[in-house]
């Protein structure tokens, strides 16, 4: 068989063989088999596979093939509303009042969270300025606070020094 | 065409009452597309028992799928192309393996009524059984592709662009699977014969 030269009327021939073309298209491809042997054989092969596929009757639907499928739809109905239904009411009944308590605690736990963060002491700071006192501001600081108790003492006088 | 414009029509109204949420559409469109369904599925798997089952998960599927349906594309080819990604899902998965059994048990899940030649004797009705099992073994030996496009377009009378908008493929490699398939089929048959 030359299916090069067939390549166009290999692809209708199937459609031609099923009876399917329009009347054109037909008469066209009964001309064309008519004068290519090749054609004439492959239509004729599949002429007799299209017959015999046709003995091929498949067994009807079970009688109960609805029944069984609305009861699976049914099963995955209820399936839904029975992991929805203990939500159901509530949801309805206490839907709006529950989401601005859900909000309320929301953002009293974030002014909390605030809060804390404000009010933490930062030891790190005060560490840093210990660190940062030299030894010579210590010793004047000391030499300080030794001179104001001896002005102290001069301005209010010991008193079991004057009893002697 | 005309009679294929109204029925895209009828069921792709049907489908969008459904969608609406009226179940007597869907009952009317299972009634309508049931026995294609499954006459598809168990030629595709080559079990009856198989092919209900995965026909229940079809419809099903478009159970589910209702809302959100929209008729793009004429409702038996968008039927189809479920059928056609359960049927290889599940061949896939390997659930054709009890089919491929089955068809060397010598269709013990086929009963002779199948074949619609009246009356016949035992020996033409052994014939003819054997026949159909070498059809069903031809069928069967095709690449899962060429055999849905087989079925598409012997069974369901679907066209090329159906059958590519179900297979998720062009036009002209319909033709190339159908072309190819239809003459791995008349060579295995020819020497069945």
């Amino acid at each position: 068989m030359n299916r090069t030269i067939c390549g166009e009327y290999a692809e209708t021939l199937m459609e031609f063989v099923a009876g399917r073309l329009d009347t054109d298209a037909k008469a066209r491809m009964e001309l064309h088999v008519e004068s290519c042997p090749a054609c004439r054989e492959l239509a004729a092969g599949q002429r007799a596979v299209w017959e015999t596929l046709n003995g091929w009757k498949a067994a009807p639907a079970p009688a109960d093939f609805d029944r069984r499928l609305y009861a699976r739809i049914e099963r995955e109905g209820s399936w839904w509303d029975r992991m929805l239904s203990p939500f159901r009411p509530a949801m309805l009944r206490w839907g709006l009042p529950a989401a601005a308590a859900a909000g309320l605690v929301v953002m009293a736990g974030i002014m909390v969270v605030d809060r804390s963060v404000e009010v933490r002491p930062v030891p790190e700071k005060a560490s840093i300025q210990l660190d940062s006192l030299r030894p010579d501001q210590a010793e004047s600081a000391l030499e300080d606070m030794e001179m104001l108790r001896e002005m102290n003492g001069v301005v209010r006088p010991d008193p079991a020094a004057s009893t002697m | 065409m005309g009679g294929v414009a109204a029925s895209l029509d009828l069921d792709a109204e049907l489908m969008l009452r459904v969608r609406d949420g009226d179940g007597v559409s869907f009952a009317a469109l299972l009634n309508k597309h049931r026995s294609p369904v499954v006459h598809f599925l168990c030629r595709m798997v080559g079990n009856q028992a198989i092919a209900e089952e995965l026909a229940q998960d079809v419809f099903l599927r478009v159970y589910r799928s209702r809302g959100s349906y929209a008729p793009t594309a004429k409702f038996t080819t968008w039927l189809f192309r479920i059928a056609t990604h359960t049927a290889l899902n599940a061949l896939r998965d390997g659930k054709h393996e009890r089919a491929e059994e089955s068809l060397d048990s010598v269709s013990a899940d086929l009963p002779v009524r199948q074949i619609p030649d009246g009356r016949p004797s035992m020996e033409q009705s052994l014939v003819n059984q054997v026949k159909l099992e070498e059809v069903r073994r031809a069928v069967a030996a095709l690449p899962a592709k060429q055999r849905a496009a087989v079925l598409m377009h012997k069974y369901e009378e679907m066209d090329y662009s159906q059958i590519a908008s179900s297979l998720g493929c062009s036009e002209s490699a319909v033709k190339s699977l159908l072309f190819r398939a239809y003459e791995t089929l008349r060579a295995s048959l020819a020497k069945m014969a």
